[in-house]
């Protein structure tokens, strides 16, 4: 063997073993606690439910994206014959496939839209799309001609089938990456790392598209006259700081297992880090360029998203934002050391995953506050029409927390169920290269 | 370490050639003399790997045996190697790091100079200095100096480009960029010995070893002389124009400009009003043919065209082809407000943007009030001639009938005169049952 390649050390435990099993007990504990608070919160919160629903979306996003991030490196692995990743990539695979579960979880808020909710997405409403302006006269209606035409596809029909469609599609790509993977285990076939590599392409861009519009669907209707064609590529920037943050504390747990100890080294720490690092600023760019287009171009239509966001109460939270979530990691991050030393990229992992919650609730939050109007004994929902943006408080609830945990628990067993049988492709013709990786 | 014509000391066969192989060829190394090789110090021995794997192995042995003065020399970047040799890292990152954050500051004090500072300048009342507007720039300056002093930094720290070392004698040195992977140890480290240094290279798993001697000539070691006389010439030529420059700021000349393009500068057309000798008025512009009319532009309708009824500004409106709706009135109000409120602004009362800006600026000037009841020029005006206005223009206002179709300059005057009723209303003119909201206590601010 040269210096480029290494073999697996004899000593190695590969093996999951019991530690799925004892994930996805940790995570029903989790999540069986802190849904039950969430649920009695949310029933006493005299909302209807409403602000439940909100942190639900929040939280489900959340563990979403992490699901996303996770899945892309399986992608670009793939995609890009890479090396380093191998090590990893059975973590990240196994982590990938937690999408059904996911997808299940999120019907939470998919059934009450279907069967005529519609506190949380207001577009749902049959007159969304009806506007009052106060003249002299009395009343002036008129149809708001952004909404009107988004109206068709931003049906709730629609909407779940679409919704069913993403989950169908990610889990259907994440199992196939996951079958032959472990395929390859037994067999041993180089062949199957070919299969992967041209499946890879297709996959990719059918990813990128579903991530485009499962963002744009699920998060940018939650504002529905507001639209941003950037909106897309900016969450999956922050799913994917939240995917390798995520799937570096999973590694890192596992080791701490006494698995996987010999062959999982600070090199592949370092390029976690580095994919943390870059997607930090990844996620800060898109998000300005989105921003500045906006700020810039000052069309009321557009601009009146970051009002809300850049003025009053939230203002403090888009600040926060901006230094948490980019300037603060991204100068420490930029450190070689900062990434190789284990309980500093431990830090900046918990750090990035606390803050694009952030991101998704500042994101989701600012349109909780719409005004509602009566009408004739219908209740309109005006959309963002009040100048005040001093009516518009971040009004931070215990909610949110608890449904964010609750989700990350059932997170945790959809990657329970899946850490079983070799935590390494023990026959993938790249793993020597990868157990002997190191960075320039 | 000294003596002269010795052979690979491991007492290979094959390796001794090498030296002699370079002896009988004549000038392949570029120097342009003919010699016999090798004959000049021994200045080290140089091993060649199969693979990049096998080039880092060989190097840990290397420094594990306690050498400092050796190189490897691969076609791309190794992974591990560093380590490997055993050598500091780089202090180019923090060096990257400088140049971009001056490559920030730069170009947000570049910004901050031009658009706050030394030239202020409002466009549409927008703030010369804003962050935001900035950040591209900044992004931009910062990568670019961070680019610069990565590519340039590593040339530098790399001692590149080196035109001329020891080890360019040997053959294989020169598949270095292609398919050779090389280590070098030079005869000045302390623990180098001429026998079993070698030994340790092959023993390493080098396929081939040889000894590279010095050139004899001290000449062959410098830079070659045409290389010094480029740079000093280039550098001197690139220097002209600046000097050209700052010789024109400084002087004056009769003479006429220098046109590099002179078939750009003057190209054989004629431009508006040039005079011109074809024709018999001297006149390059050809005007409408006399007696002819354009399709379409007959424009008969003196009322709608022009204003007139019976040769007077008419006080009428043209209601055949513009029928007067609420439809039309928010048309010219549309139309007033892209073409009109820049200097009659939005009140119409003279105070737009532009006579604004003067007025910051220290000047004095206004456009005319339209609604003003106390010098009521425009608001005496018949509808024809606050046409007329709009089409050619009234003392220094410049006609907008090349701007504005004839149907919307109606409709300007439309709103124009609903302008000046409104400007000037009283009570009486709102209806009865709206009254009581102008005479609320609070009026709602909407």
């Amino acid at each position: 063997m040269s210096a480029l390649q290494k073999s697996l050390h004899p000593d190695e435990k590969y093996k999951a073993g019991k530690l799925g099993q004892s994930l996805s007990k940790i995570g029903m504990g989790i999540a069986a606690v802190f849904l039950a608070i969430s649920v009695v919160l949310g029933a006493t919160h005299g909302d209807h439910w409403k602000r439940f629903l909100y942190s639900y979306v929040i939280g489900w996003s959340y563990i979403f994206s992490i699901c996303l991030g996770v899945f892309w490196l399986v992608l670009l692995h793939h995609l890009v014959r890479g090396r380093w990743a191998t090590a990893v990539r059975r973590i990240a695979e196994a982590m990938s496939m937690a999408f059904p579960l996911v997808f299940v979880a999120g019907l939470v808020f998919i059934i009450p839209l279907i069967a005529g909710y519609t506190d949380l997405y207001y577009w749902a409403h049959p007159d969304a799309a009806l506007c009052l302006e106060k003249t002299a006269t009395g009343c002036h209606e008129y149809l708001n001609p952004t909404l009107v035409h988004k109206l068709g596809w931003l049906s709730p029909g629609f909407f779940a089938v679409r919704y069913v469609l993403y989950g169908v599609l990610y889990t259907a790509m994440a199992a196939y990456f996951n079958r032959k993977s472990r395929q390859q285990d037994e067999t041993g076939d180089p062949n199957i790392s070919e299969k992967l590599r041209i499946a890879s392409a297709p996959a990719m861009i059918v990813y990128a598209l579903i991530t485009c519009f499962a963002a744009f669907d699920i998060l940018m209707s939650m504002a529905p006259k507001w639209y941003s064609t950037i909106y897309g590529v900016s969450f999956w920037g922050s799913a994917c700081v939240g995917g390798f943050a995520a799937l570096g504390l999973m590694v890192l747990g596992i080791q701490r297992t006494g698995r996987l100890t010999h062959s999982i080294n600070p090199e592949h720490y370092h390029d976690i880090g580095k994919w943390m690092f870059a997607f930090t600023f990844f996620w800060a760019y898109t998000a300005f360029s989105q921003f500045m287009l906006q700020w810039y171009g000052n069309l009321p239509e557009e601009t009146v998203w970051y009002k809300y966001r850049l003025f009053g109460e939230w203002q403090w939270v888009s600040i926060a934002i901006l230094v948490g979530f980019w300037a603060f990691p991204f100068v420490f991050l930029m450190s070689r050391w900062t990434k190789r030393i284990v309980p500093s990229l431990v830090f900046f992992a918990v750090w990035q995953l606390v803050f694009h919650w952030l991101d998704l609730y500042w994101n989701v939050m600012p349109s909780y506050d719409w005004l509602t109007s009566f009408h004739g004994g219908t209740q309109l929902v005006s959309g963002p029409l009040t100048g005040n943006t001093a009516l518009h408080h971040v009004g931070f609830s215990p909610l949110d927390i608890t449904v964010w945990l609750g989700l990350i628990g059932v997170l945790l067993v959809g990657f329970g169920r899946n850490l079983r049988g070799n935590l390494i492709p023990i026959k993938d013709p790249t793993l020597g290269m990868s157990l002997a990786h190191e960075n320039l | 370490m000294t003596e002269p014509h010795t052979h690979d000391a491991s007492g290979h066969d094959d390796h001794g050639h090498d030296g002699h192989d370079h002896g009988h060829g004549p000038d392949h190394d570029g120097h342009g003399h003919d010699r016999e090789l090798p004959d000049g110090k021994l200045y080290g021995v140089l091993a060649e790997y199969d693979t990049p794997g096998e080039l880092v192995e060989a190097a840990r042995k290397v420094r594990d045996a306690g050498f400092t003065e050796f190189d490897c020399y691969s076609p791309f970047p190794v992974h591990g190697i560093d380590e490997a040799m055993g050598i500091k890292r780089t202090i180019l990152p923090a060096l990257v790091f400088c140049g971009g954050a001056t490559g920030t500051l730069g170009g947000i004090l570049l910004q901050w100079w031009c658009n706050a500072y030394n030239w202020p300048w409002n466009i549409s009342g927008k703030p010369s200095w804003s962050i935001p507007a900035n950040v591209p720039i900044a992004f931009e300056a910062t990568i670019l100096l961070a680019v610069f002093t990565s590519f340039f930094g590593m040339w530098i720290l790399n001692k590149l480009p080196q035109v001329w070392h020891p080890f360019f004698r040997n053959e294989r040195f020169n598949h270095v960029t292609d398919d050779a992977f090389l280590l070098g140890i030079e005869a000045g480290d302390q623990r180098f010995d001429a026998e079993t240094t070698p030994k340790l290279l092959k023993d390493a798993g080098a396929i081939e070893v040889s000894n590279v001697h010095l050139d004899p000539d001290p000449e062959s070691r410098q830079m070659p002389r045409w290389i010094t006389a480029f740079i000093v010439a280039s550098t001197a030529f690139a220097l002209i124009p600046f000097a050209i420059a700052a010789k024109a700021r400084t002087s004056r000349s009769s003479e006429p400009h220098i046109h590099i393009f002179p078939d750009m500068d003057f190209q054989p057309k004629y431009k508006s009003d040039q005079p011109m000798d074809l024709f018999d008025d001297g006149r390059e512009n050809r005007g409408e043919i006399t007696g002819t009319i354009a399709r379409g532009s007959l424009n008969a309708d003196d009322l709608f065209f022009r204003g007139l009824e019976n040769g007077q500004w008419t006080t009428g409106y043209p209601t055949t082809q513009l029928p007067i709706t609420e439809a039309l009135l928010k048309r010219g109000k549309n139309r007033f407000e892209i073409y009109c409120t820049p200097c009659h602004g939005y009140d119409g009362r003279g105070m737009g943007a532009i006579p604004t800006r003067v007025a910051s600026e220290g000047g004095a000037w206004q456009a005319r009030n339209l609604v003003d009841a106390s010098n009521p020029v425009a608001i005496n005006m018949p509808n024809g001639q606050l046409f007329n206005t709009i089409s050619n223009g009234y003392s220094t206002m410049m006609g907008y009938a090349a701007q504005i179709p004839h149907a919307d300059r109606w409709a300007i005057v439309l709103y124009v005169r609903a302008l000046q009723r409104s400007q000037n209303a009283s009570l009486e003119d709102i209806p009865v049952d709206h009254r009581s909201a102008m005479q609320m206590p609070e009026a709602p601010i909407k």
